[in-house]
């Protein structure tokens, strides 16, 4: 099933660790994300395949947006 | 000749099975919850659908009362509301925890008004009793209704993988708003433990439901004495990251902080921007607050200030002593947070550590800014010491973000390619003046700039000589679920 994994703020892409096809496990980052002038890892609480990386570098996310699909 | 056989009806799968074989038999699940041996009804083993026992608990008394679901799915009736309620009268006079297992659909509909009245007794034993003997519930089954509200008022709520708490069940939820939704989606542990924060501790398996009421109960009924000697002190900054910006998990610190392998964490799940748990520290239980940089970069918002306020109410209810770790670069911006009531539930956790008597030591490790700097148990709150790591800033915002606004017109003079270079230059010079550990040791917010390595002991050494001097403190309040 998929599985979205969404911005829980508003925040600057500032590294993307993940590309499609890649297999994860819970705790692995997906990306990296610069706020409250802190780079913040976010994780993946499961496993399963990147489907999809749906921002970029530098890209403007708002809390909710989603940054990957795992399948 | 082989026959297609049909397909069994749910009543040949699920034959009914006798009491005595049934695994929901509230004899069963109140033997699991005590030490081997120890339980003694206190309640007659009726169709009151409620049944009430003492016991022990890894040795010490506690009291506790499960619902009956083989008579009427556990239907809450007046005789059976009486046996909760005596239960809690046992537990206050002994001074005991009391553990709640809860599986009920709520008020016995046939008995009218006066299952609702029975209900609202019990509902209040448990406020009145609150903050004087820990309440701990586990849910079992469904719990609707009053027995989704008795255990929301205790102290905290364990959830276990059939465990469903709702007001009202997926049925009424249809005929009333047309909303297609299952018991699971209702009040699941995905809702109730992530979303709702109805629940504390989520499980995978009644026996660990079960176990973890044991542990809680050992851990607030059986406080233990802190042995200074016993706190070992390791290396608590080998588990921050080099780079200052650098987001982290905070669990790792807070495991480390604790006894090893002691720490039970409470609304793991729901608020994760802020971390709070029990735990033994030199054998002693007390609680710890901790903003976790990984999650919102560990920013304060409104729901967990709320989760914090009402940790550390019941800790002090309880005498448990805090520890605070600190990381927190201010409160979430944002008209959403300003419009869910940040200023509302922020100010709970402003009151719940300045009214706070038990000990309680904060320790900033990286920074701590602006309004979350003091609701994260500030000197000016009344914290019985306050540390700081080597490095640690302390400030009203960031010095870069501070120097844009103090000297705007002057970077504003000069051209963009240099002014990160005069911003830096300025903001050097602020820290000098403005922020810094120093300036805080100085002043007298931070009392001492401690040595990660030696952090344990001085933590150790602090709440040992608080206790020592008060003597065994605990707050006089309830622990209203804020």
């Amino acid at each position: 099933m998929a599985h979205e994994i969404v911005a829980e703020m508003v925040a600057n892409v500032m590294q993307i660790v993940v590309a499609p096809g890649d297999q994860v496990v819970p705790g692995d980052t997906i990306v990296v994300l610069e706020s409250m002038k802190m780079e913040i890892p976010v994780l993946t609480e499961r496993a399963g395949v990147v489907d999809a990386v749906k921002v970029s570098t530098g890209d403007v996310v708002q809390e909710g947006d989603i940054l990957a699909v795992l399948r | 000749m082989t026959t297609t056989k049909p397909e069994p009806t749910a009543a040949a799968r699920k034959p009914k099975l006798p009491r005595a074989d049934d695994p929901r038999n509230p004899n069963k699940r109140l033997a699991a919850l005590f030490d081997e041996g120890s339980l003694e009804l206190v309640s007659e083993d009726d169709d009151s659908g409620m049944l009430a026992a003492v016991g022990t608990v890894d040795g010490a008394p506690v009291v506790a009362f499960c619902s009956d679901a083989t008579v009427m799915g556990g239907a809450m009736g007046y005789q059976g509301c009486k046996v909760v309620v005596r239960a809690y009268e046992r537990a206050v006079s002994d001074g005991v925890p009391i553990v709640g297992l809860w599986h009920s659909g709520g008020a016995r509909l046939a008995e009218g008004v006066l299952s609702l009245h029975a209900v609202g007794e019990i509902f209040h034993a448990m406020t009145t009793a609150s903050g004087a003997i820990p309440q701990i519930s586990v849910v079992l089954g469904p719990a609707a209704g009053g027995a989704a509200y008795g255990p929301a008022l205790t102290d905290v709520v364990i959830l276990g993988p059939e465990g469903r708490i709702f007001v009202t069940g997926p049925e009424v939820v249809r005929s009333v708003t047309g909303e297609n939704v299952d018991m699971l989606r209702l009040g699941g542990p995905e809702p109730h433990g992530r979303r709702s924060g109805v629940v504390h501790v989520l499980t995978d398996s009644e026996d660990q439901a079960i176990g973890e009421a044991r542990r809680l109960a050992a851990l607030l009924g059986v406080p233990g004495v802190l042995d200074p000697a016993a706190v070992e002190d390791v290396d608590l900054g080998a588990l921050l990251p080099d780079s200052p910006k650098r987001a982290y998990d905070v669990h790792p610190l807070v495991g480390a902080v604790l006894d090893e392998g002691s720490a039970l964490e409470l609304h793991g799940r729901w608020a994760p921007n802020i971390c709070t748990a029990l735990g033994r520290f030199g054998g002693r239980t007390v609680g710890v607050v901790a903003n976790n940089p990984l999650r919102l970069g560990g920013c304060l918002d409104s729901l967990s200030a709320e989760k914090a306020s009402r940790f550390v109410r019941m800790c002090d209810a309880f005498g448990v002593p805090l520890i605070v770790l600190v990381d927190v670069p201010g409160y979430l911006p944002g008209v959403g947070q300003e419009w869910d009531g940040v200023v509302r539930r922020g100010a709970k956790l402003l009151h719940a550590f300045s009214e706070c008597s038990v000990p309680r030591v904060t320790l900033v490790t990286r920074k701590a800014y602006g309004g979350a700097y003091i609701a994260m148990n500030a000197r000016s709150l009344g914290a019985t010491k306050v540390f700081a790591w080597p490095g640690a800033e302390i400030a009203v915002m960031g010095a870069v973000a501070a120097v844009r606004i103090l000297h705007r017109r002057k970077l504003a003079e000069v051209t963009p390619d240099i002014r990160p270079q005069v911003e830096a230059e300025l903001a050097v010079e602020h820290e000098k003046i403005a922020g810094g550990v120093d300036k805080a040791v100085e002043i007298g917010v931070v009392d001492a700039v401690v040595d990660p390595a030696t952090t344990r002991s001085r933590i150790a050494a602090t709440i040992a000589d608080a206790l020592a001097a008060s003597g065994p403190v605990r707050g006089q309040h309830g622990n209203i679920p804020l």
